[in-house]
């Protein structure tokens, strides 16, 4: 006998219906409130104030954006330790062509353009030479930080004089008050997420990382896929890059290296298993703003900057362990098709 | 001898060698159109192998493929399929953590301008498509993981039906499935055949492909011995000749006269 539900509860069972579904999503974004309220009932001086939110906004897109097209080189189930030294080559490509041609929007062009090509070369190592992305990854992640200090013999180039140009003003400027990066932070989500999810090459980078040789029996390059995420991922890191060195107002050669695992996490903590396969642009915003929240909070709560670490290392875990209890409880619940 | 163009499929000599393993050793392989062909042997034989050579997933080292009287020295996994050959894989070729749409238009998405997906088309699709292979109350959203045995070769079968293909191989379809799943595997070539297509139906199991074959190819260590018409064995007989085969590589003798290779 089928029971009726009473009236009145469809808005229950819709929220229901959407939290069995998105569990995952919904889980990282309840761990992000969480965070949000432990430090807002320590701090509320600090979390009432907008200037907080500007000042966690004006640097969470350096952490966030390399981690959002990170994630799709995890979700095909491979990894890219280069992207720090990758950031620091793009900023520096900027940092030369604008004191050379003048802050033009032809220093971001050819920085970008410098992010594709170490994308490229990480992407041939990987399919072409067949070298695990582990590895191939840690060689051109020293191969291009040592490229940047030999070319500035370790000294750092200021960029301050830029500052009240156009393009200056157009990636890192404030736009009343709100830091142009957070725009271009939520751009590129939004069209990561959107080739992700809608597009035909999105589904393809899932099928790379679930199961590749699946997706090569039924036709599906994967290799192509696997070398143009690394390209969309070094080009991204090399934007950070300039994001980084602008809003500092100078170039540094040690740049980017404080992303590295900051990224990493902020994608793990957003739910994309580090095997391949699932993962979402969401998780990894949210993840990436999980950490960001925690490192100002501290600050703001005022005990020493040590905690940030300790208490990132047990977010990364609760956020890890209530991601396999979420897979195997919906594997207990669902497998419930033939028998 | 027939012309090759007589057949849908047909192969010259095809040699295929993995290092120093000789997986077939020059093999002449025909599917008429309209026909059931049990391919079958034992572990081993170089069943898998030439059904991933005709569907372009192997590329042969020496060797010729006729489809339809076209001949090619290789295919491409996108060729294959244009040519109207689907192979439904032994090995589960499905994204498992992916809805059942999705997995069923893997590597052929449905897309509109740009590239962009028609999500709604192929979900649609694939509830019908579900629907005709009698996998009805199960919603195409159901991520693949979530399915028994039975039902992920279901989703891999239906993948292969949904293009209209002229041809169908099935590798070892109906391995750990139910009995009513083996039923309905069944069903589903019976289908093809009357909606005038042809299928290769590898298996071990000649209980199961007996029913449903016209003809039998059987492969040995690389090599085809015998061709039957369904028409001139019993399954008992079948069975005889794999025992024999799998014993000395030959068939016995009294079955020669109907071993269509040497009546030709
Ligand atoms: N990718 C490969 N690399 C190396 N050797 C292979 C490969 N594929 C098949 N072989 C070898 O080729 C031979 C034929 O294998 P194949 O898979 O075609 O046999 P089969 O008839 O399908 O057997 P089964 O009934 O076990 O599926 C075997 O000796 C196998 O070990
Ligand atoms: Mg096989």
């Amino acid at each position: 006998m089928k029971r009726r539900n009473p009236r009145g509860s469809s808005l229950v069972n819709l929220i229901i219906g959407i939290w069995s579904k998105y569990s995952l999503q919904s889980t990282i974004l309840l761990i992000f409130c969480a965070v949000w309220l432990v430090f807002y009932a320590i701090s509320p001086a600090s979390f009432a104030r907008p200037f907080t939110y500007i000042a966690i906004m004006s640097v969470a897109p350096f952490t966030i954006i390399p981690a959002l097209s990170l994630t799709y080189v995890i979700i095909t189930g491979e990894i890219d330790l280069s992207f720090p030294s990758v950031m620091a080559f793009g900023a520096w490509v900027l940092t030369v062509t604008w004191h050379a041609f003048g802050p033009t929007i032809l220093g971001p062009i050819l920085a970008l353009l410098a992010g594709l090509l170490a994308g490229l070369i990480n992407g041939l190592l990987i399919t072409k030479c067949r070298i695990p992305s582990f590895i191939a990854t840690i060689g051109t992640l020293f191969f291009w930080r040592g490229f940047v200090l030999i070319a500035t013999e370790g000294f750092s180039i200021p960029l301050g004089m830029f500052r009240g140009t156009p393009v200056y003003e157009a990636l890192v400027g404030r736009i009343s008050g709100v830091p142009a990066q957070l725009f271009w932070m939520v751009l590129i989500a939004v069209v990561l997420w959107l080739f992700l999810n809608l597009h035909k090459f999105g589904a393809h980078v899932y099928y790379t990382g679930d199961n590749r040789l699946a997706a090569q029996m039924l036709g599906i390059d994967t290799d192509k896929v696997l070398t143009i995420v690394f390209m969309i991922h070094g080009m991204i890191s090399a934007f950070a890059g300039i994001l980084v060195t602008l809003e500092m107002g100078s170039f540094w050669p040690a740049l980017g290296e404080i992303y590295m695992l900051e990224s990493i996490a902020a994608v793990i903590v957003g739910g994309t298993p580090i095997t391949g396969g699932t993962g979402t642009i969401f998780g990894t915003f949210i993840g990436g703003l999980i950490l960001k929240w925690i490192e100002t909070g501290i600050l703001a709560v005022g005990v020493t900057g040590f905690w940030i670490k300790l208490v990132y290392g047990l977010v990364i875990i609760v956020a890890l362990v209530a991601q396999v209890m979420i897979r195997r409880r919906e594997l207990r619940r669902h497998r419930i098709f033939g028998a | 001898m027939a012309e090759a163009s007589e057949y849908l499929v047909y192969t010259k000599n095809l040699v295929k060698r993995f290092g120093d393993v000789v997986a077939l050793k020059g093999i002449n392989f025909k599917v008429n159109y309209n026909e059931v062909v049990g391919l079958v042997g034992d572990n081993g034989a170089g069943k898998s192998t030439l059904a991933k050579i005709l569907a372009g997933i192997y590329v042969p080292d020496e060797g010729e493929i006729y489809i339809k009287g076209q001949r090619f020295r290789r295919l491409t996994p996108q060729k294959a399929r244009e040519l109207g050959i689907e192979l439904v894989h032994q090995e589960r070729t499905l994204a498992e953590d992916h809805p059942i749409w999705r997995n069923i238009f893997m590597g052929r998405e449905i897309t509109g301008p740009l590239g962009f997906l028609r999500i709604r088309e192929m979900r649609m699709a694939s509830e019908k498509l579900l629907n005709e292979i009698g996998l009805r109350a199960i919603s195409a959203d159901t991520p693949v993981k979530f399915l028994s045995g039975g039902y992920k070769q279901g989703v891999q079968i239906v993948r292969a039906v949904q293009f209209e293909a002229d041809l169908v191989i099935l590798d070892e379809p109906t391995i750990q499935l139910s009995i009513s799943e083996v039923h309905r595997v069944l069903n589903y070539v019976r289908e093809l055949k009357k909606r005038g297509r042809s299928c290769v139906f590898i298996t071990h199991n000649i209980y199961h492909v007996y029913p449903v074959a016209d003809r039998f190819t059987i492969l040995d260590r690389g090599r085809i011995v015998a061709e039957f018409r369904k028409a001139d064995l019993s399954i008992e007989d079948l069975s005889h000749i794999l025992v024999s085969v799998a014993r000395t590589g030959r068939i016995p003798e009294k079955y020669e006269k109907i071993n269509l290779l040497y009546t030709e």
